[in-house]
C-alpha cells in the first residue's frame, strides 16, 4: 500500500475538493471570540472615523486573504466608515483594485454603487463633504440607487485607493506622520489634499483601524511602525499557515483580533450576514464544506499512512537500520 | 560608515521630540521609497543577464527566457508608452491588466495551491507517529484540524473548544518563546549591522 | 467579451499548472516562466507610476524640489553593480537603507516583540470567576513559555532539574504548537485549492455561483 502512485492520492483530493461544490450542504459554523472583536469593533465606529485596510499580499494566497479584505470593506461601507486602501507589495497592488472592484461590481449581490472623484466635484466645491448631506444632494440631483446595491461609495470621501509604495513598513512609519507625505496622490492621479476623508485624518494617529491581509510576516510592520510607534488599533487577516505564530500578539493585546485562514474569513461572513449587513454568506463560507471533507480525507490518508507503516514491520526495520 | 551613522541617528532620533529630529524623520521617509524604488532595477538586471545569457548560449530550454523577457519589458510599454486607443494604459480594458488578471493572477494562485495536493500525498507516505512526540504532534494537528471545519461540531463541541484551548495555550507558549529568541536575535543582528560587525548585506560588489 | 476571454485563458493556465500533477510538460514549463516575467514587468510599470512619477520626477519637474536628485542619484547607484569596475558604489544606497532602517526598527522592535510580550507573559495564574479550563491555561502558558525558552537556550547543557526537566517540557509545549501549526498549515493549503476550485467551477463553468 505504501507503493501507492501519488497521482492517485492528487486524483482524490481533485474529487473530494469538487463534490461538496456540487452538493451544496452548507454546514453552519460558530464564530471564535478573535473574529468576533474585530467585527466588534468595526461595528463600533462611524463615519466620524477611518480605517486602513491593506492589501499585504501576492495572488498566491488571494483565496485566503481577498474574502477577508473584502468582508471588512463591506462592514466598513455599510457603516460608512471611509477606507484608505493600501498595498505592501506590487503585486498587492492588483489585489487591492479588484477588492475594491468585487465590492463595487455590480453583477455582485450586495454591491456598493461607486461614484469617482470627478463625478461629485461639484458638490465638493460646494463644501458638501458630510456622507449624509451628500447622499441627499447627490440623490436630488437626479442620482438614482441602482436596484441591489446597498448604498452610495464616493471616491475621496468613503474610500481613497492609495495602492504600493515601496519599504512600506518605511511608508507606515511616515504615515504616522502624515499620510499624505507619503501618498500626494492616489492611484489615479486624484490630489489626497482635496479629499474630505484626508482633511478629517491626516495620520496615521488619527486612523481608528489597520485591517491587515497577508500571506506574509508584512502585517508585523503594522504593529512595529504603526501600535507600537502612536498605538494605532491593528488587525490582522491572515492565512492559516501563520495565524497560529501570532496569537501571542492577540494575548498582549497588540492586536485587537485575527481572521485566521478561509475559516476567519468565513467566520466573518457569517457575523455580516446575522447582524444583516449583508443579505447573505459569500465565497469563504461556501468553501468551508469542501474544507471539512478534505480535512477527513488528510485524516484518513495520515491513518492509513501509519497503519501500512506499522503493519508492514516498517518501524523494526528502520530501527534495525539505526543500529547497524 | 554611512550603516552606523545612519542607524544611531535613526535610533537616537526615536528618542528627541525636537523639531529638527522630525525633520530628519520626515525627510527620511520621504527619501526611502525613491531610493528603494530604484532597487527594482538589480532584480530586472539580473533576470535580464542570466536570461539573455540562456538564450546566446543557447542552453537548455532556451526558448522559455523569451517568455521571461518579452513580458518582462513588454508590461511597461504596454502600460505606460501604448496609447488607450491600442489597448495601452493600466486600467481594465488593456493588455496589462489581461496579462496580470488572466494570466499572472490564475498562474501564481494555481502555483500555490498546488501544495493541496502534496501535502495530501505527504500525510500517506510521510507523517509517521513514530515516536511519542510525533504522537502529540499528529493528536494535536488532529483534534486542531478537525475543530476547526463545521463536521468538527458534529462530533461534539468538545472538540473545537479543545482545540481553541490548544491554540490558545500551549502553542502560545511555544510561539512567544520563539518570539522572544527571534525578537533577541533581530536586535544583536541589528546592532552587528550598524556597528559593522556583519558585513554578509553588501553581497560582495566590489572590493 | 474581453472578461469572457479573460476568463478562459486564466482557466487555460490554470489546468495548465495542474497538468504538472500529472506529468512536467511544455505548457506548464511555459506557464511558470509567463508568471516571472509577468510579475516583476508589473512591478516596473506600478512602481514607475504610482512611486517615481508623483514623488520624483513631477515634483522634480516643477523646478521647486531639487534636494530630491540626492535620493534619485544614491537610488542610480544601483546601477553600478553590472559594472564591474564600479561596482562597490551600490553599497551606498543598500547602506543608507540598512543603516536607517536598523535604527528606525531596533527600538521599535525592542518594544514589539520582547518588551510587550514579556509583559503580557506576567499573568495571574487565577482571577475570581475564572472558569477551570483557563486557570489550566494559565499555568501552562506561563510555565510552557518558561520552558519553551529553556528548551532553545543551547549554551549550557540540558541536564539537571533546570535545564534538563525544564527542555523536556519544553518540547512537549512546541510540539503541541507545532502540531496546532500542521493543522493550520494543512487548511490553509486546502483553501488555496477551494479558492481555484471555485474559479473554475463558477467563474468559468458556471456550475456554481
Amino acid at each position: 500500500m505504501l507503493n501507492l502512485d501519488r497521482r492517485w492520492i492528487f486524483l482524490a483530493i481533485g474529487v473530494v475538493s469538487i463534490i461538496p461544490f456540487l452538493v451544496g450542504i452548507g454546514m453552519p459554523i460558530s464564530t471564535t471570540a478573535e473574529v468576533e472583536s474585530i467585527f466588534d469593533y468595526v461595528n463600533g465606529l462611524d463615519k466620524n472615523d477611518a480605517i486602513f485596510i491593506s492589501f499585504d499580499y501576492a495572488p498566491g494566497t488571494q483565496a485566503e486573504n481577498t474574502p477577508m479584505g473584502v468582508a471588512v470593506m463591506r462592514h466598513a461601507f455599510y457603516n460608512d466608515v471611509p477606507v484608505f486602501i493600501t498595498s505592501y507589495f506590487p503585486l498587492g497592488h492588483g489585489m487591492a483594485i479588484e477588492g475594491l472592484n468585487y465590492v463595487t461590481n455590480p453583477a455582485v449581490p450586495g454591491f456598493y454603487q461607486r461614484v469617482s472623484f470627478e463625478e461629485w466635484a461639484v458638490f465638493r466645491e460646494a463644501g458638501i463633504t458630510d456622507k449624509d448631506e451628500l447622499v441627499i444632494a447627490w440623490e436630488n440631483d437626479g442620482n438614482v440607487l441602482p436596484e441591489g446595491a446597498m448604498g452610495w461609495v464616493f471616491e475621496g470621501r468613503d474610500f481613497a485607493m492609495l495602492g504600493y509604495a515601496p519599504l512600506f513598513h518605511l511608508v507606515i512609519l511616515g504615515m504616522t506622520a502624515s499620510i499624505e507625505a507619503q501618498y500626494p496622490q492616489d492611484i489615479y492621479e486624484n490630489q489626497l489634499y482635496e479629499m474630505p476623508m484626508l482633511r478629517e485624518h491626516k495620520s496615521l494617529r488619527e486612523i481608528s483601524l489597520a485591517l491587515t491581509t497577508a500571506g506574509s510576516s508584512a502585517c508585523r510592520s503594522w504593529i512595529v511602525y504603526g501600535r507600537e510607534k502612536v498605538g494605532l488599533p491593528v488587525a490582522f487577516g491572515v492565512t492559516a499557515v501563520m495565524a497560529t505564530d501570532y496569537f501571542p500578539y492577540i494575548q498582549s493585546g497588540q492586536i485587537i483580533g485575527q481572521m485566521g485562514g478561509l475559516r476567519g474569513a468565513a467566520e466573518y461572513e457569517v457575523l455580516l450576514a446575522e447582524n444583516g449587513i449583508t443579505a447573505s454568506t459569500d465565497k469563504a463560507f461556501r468553501g468551508m464544506d469542501v474544507q471539512s471533507a478534505a480535512h477527513m480525507l488528510i485524516i484518513l490518508l495520515i491513518i492509513m499512512g501509519n497503519i501500512a507503516f506499522f503493519a508492514g514491520g516498517f518501524h523494526k526495520k528502520t530501527a534495525m537500520k539505526g543500529r547497524g | 560608515m554611512i550603516v552606523m551613522v545612519g542607524g544611531i541617528l535613526m535610533m537616537v532620533q526615536y528618542f528627541i521630540p525636537h523639531q529638527y529630529s522630525q525633520a530628519v524623520f520626515n525627510s527620511y521617509t520621504e527619501w526611502a521609497p525613491i531610493v528603494g524604488a530604484f532597487a527594482l532595477i538589480l532584480g530586472v538586471g539580473s533576470l535580464t543577464r542570466v536570461h539573455s545569457h540562456k538564450i546566446r548560449r543557447k542552453a537548455k530550454n532556451w526558448q522559455y527566457s523569451w517568455a521571461v523577457l518579452l513580458p518582462l519589458f513588454g508590461m511597461p510599454v504596454f502600460a505606460l508608452l501604448l496609447p488607450q486607443s491600442l489597448a495601452g494604459g493600466m486600467e481594465e480594458p488593456s493588455i496589462f491588466h489581461f496579462l496580470f488578471m488572466h494570466i499572472q493572477v490564475p498562474i501564481q494562485s494555481t502555483m500555490f495551491s498546488l501544495l493541496a495536493f502534496y501535502i495530501a500525498s505527504a500525510a500517506f507516505r510521510a507523517f509517521r507517529a513514530k515516536s511519542a512526540l510525533a504522537t502529540v504532534l499528529l493528536l494535536a494537528a488532529v483534534i486542531v484540524m478537525l475543530g476547526q471545519v463545521p463536521i468538527g461540531e458534529v462530533f461534539g463541541r468538545w472538540l473545537p473548544e479543545t482545540g481553541l484551548w490548544i491554540l490558545r495555550y500551549p502553542n502560545l507558549a511555544a510561539k512567544r518563546a520563539i518570539m522572544l529568541g527571534v525578537g533577541f536575535g533581530i536586535l544583536a543582528t541589528n546592532l552587528k549591522i550598524i556597528f559593522g560587525v556583519e558585513r554578509n548585506w553588501l553581497g560582495g560588489a566590489g572590493k | 467579451m474581453y472578461a469572457t476571454i479573460g476568463i478562459w485563458v486564466g482557466a487555460f493556465f490554470t489546468l495548465a499548472i495542474y497538468s504538472f500533477l500529472y506529468k512536467e510538460n511544455p505548457i506548464y514549463r511555459l506557464a511558470e516562466h509567463l508568471v516571472v516575467g509577468i510579475s516583476l514587468g508589473y512591478g516596473m510599470a506600478i512602481t514607475y507610476d504610482i512611486v517615481l512619477k508623483p514623488r520624483l520626477i513631477e515634483p522634480l519637474l516643477t523646478g521647486n524640489h531639487w534636494i530630491l536628485l540626492v535620493p534619485a542619484i544614491l537610488g542610480l547607484l544601483y546601477i553600478t553593480r553590472f559594472i564591474p569596475g564600479i561596482a562597490w558604489l551600490s553599497r551606498y544606497p543598500i547602506a543608507f537603507l540598512m543603516g536607517t532602517a536598523m535604527g528606525v526598527g531596533f527600538p521599535l522592535t525592542m518594544k514589539t516583540d520582547v518588551l510587550r510580550q514579556l509583559e503580557a507573559a506576567m499573568q495571574p495564574f487565577y482571577q475570581s470567576g475564572m472558569p477551570w479550563h483557563v486557570v489550566f491555561g494559565n499555568i501552562v502558558l506561563i510555565f510552557g513559555t518558561l520552558a519553551a525558552l529553556i528548551y532553545f537556550f543551547f549554551s549550557k547543557p540540558h541536564k539537571g532539574l533546570f535545564f534538563g526537566t525544564g527542555s523536556k517540557i519544553g518540547i512537549w509545549v512546541i510540539m503541541l504548537g507545532f502540531g496546532a501549526t500542521f493543522g493550520f498549515t494543512v487548511m490553509g493549503r486546502i483553501s488555496l485549492l477551494i479558492g481555484r476550485i471555485q474559479y473554475l467551477l463558477g467563474d468559468w463553468l458556471h456550475l456554481i455561483e
